[in-house]
């Protein structure tokens, strides 16, 4: 079934059409929601909310954009709005803050020999400012395109390229010792397993 | 190990999924609640058509008797004037006791059914 003939079904009061609508972009909402919130306990709330305003907004979709392109707006808005609550809450989130980024040191004391390297990496991006997560997530995961990342969240098309080019800097900078490293042959070995 | 390997590792990690999950039954939870908001909407709705009815009414009564027999009137609105606590009260209480039956049980009702 096409995205047309989805909302027109759920248009009509079909519960079964709006179930498999959410069934079907359930992923990239919880996606976004969750590289925005990062709090597991809230990520389930916040996407049910989204779920709840497309079917509320669905006689406005217009077919200027993709659905999947509209839905990430209503996600990314909501996302953003749960966040300034929570910021005015504990003011402990901060939207463009690099200073959250953990210590490499934490991690060099450990033995990475036996740590998934992938997995540090996701932990890092995890770590990242909230607008470099977005823009990763929607570049890479859901592979959209800069213009589709621009309507979803209102950044121009240079500010997400920049985003995107810093993020991959910051990361190769704390993963910058694995290079230099003598013991690189190790962490290759590891992340190939 | 190179950069370029580095980079490709950091590319490759990108199009990992984040670790957050939503449970098997989401879409469920999602049309109950939907369900559910528009049952409340549909509720309290249906509430402020009965007092508007009410007030409708007592607006039509109070007007037509006004104009067969204004002493009525009189002696009513100064009954309510004289005694507006208790007049205030009891249609606070009234009011309360719909709203209750209308709005705030089936709302209540519609949960517990939902947790069962």
């Amino acid at each position: 079934m096409d995205d047309n003939e989805l909302i027109s079904r759920i248009l009509n009061g079909n519960m079964n059409a709006f179930t498999f609508l959410v069934n079907r972009y359930r992923k990239l909402v919880v996606h976004i929601t969750g590289r925005l919130i990062q709090r597991q306990e809230e990520v389930e709330d916040v996407s049910q909310e989204v779920f709840l305003k497309v079917y509320q907004s669905l006689g406005n979709y217009r077919n200027e954009s993709k659905l999947s392109t509209w839905i990430a707006t209503i996600a990314y808005n909501t996302g953003i709005n749960h966040l300034r609550k929570l910021k005015k809450e504990d003011g402990r989130i901060n939207f463009d803050d690099t200073s959250v980024l953990k210590s490499l040191a934490d991690f060099r004391t450990e033995n990475y020999e036996r740590i998934d390297l992938h997995q540090y990496i996701r932990e890092q991006i995890e770590l990242l400012p909230v607008n470099f997560r977005t823009v990763i997530t929607l570049y890479h995961l859901e592979e959209f395109s800069y213009q589709e990342i621009e309507q979803i969240t209102g950044m121009p098309e240079g500010t997400v390229k920049s985003y995107l080019f810093r993020a991959k800097a910051i990361l190769k900078e704390k993963l910058k010792f694995i290079v230099d490293d003598n013991s690189l042959k190790t962490v290759k070995e590891i992340s190939n397993e | 190990m190179n950069k370029n390997a580095l980079d490709q590792i950091i590319e490759d990690t990108f199009t990992h999924e984040p670790g957050f999950r939503l449970p098997d039954d989401f879409a469920q939870k999602v049309t109950a609640r939907l369900k559910r908001r528009s049952q409340w909407k549909s509720d309290l709705s249906d509430y402020l058509n009965i007092n508007a009815v009410v007030i409708l009414i007592l607006t039509f009564v109070g007007g037509t008797y006004y104009f067969i027999n204004r002493t009525i009137v009189i002696q009513a609105i100064t009954f309510i004037s004289n005694n507006i606590l208790a007049v205030g009260s009891l249609l606070l209480i009234l009011n309360f006791i719909l709203f209750a039956d209308r709005v705030i049980l089936p709302l209540l009702f519609n949960r517990w059914k939902i947790n069962e």
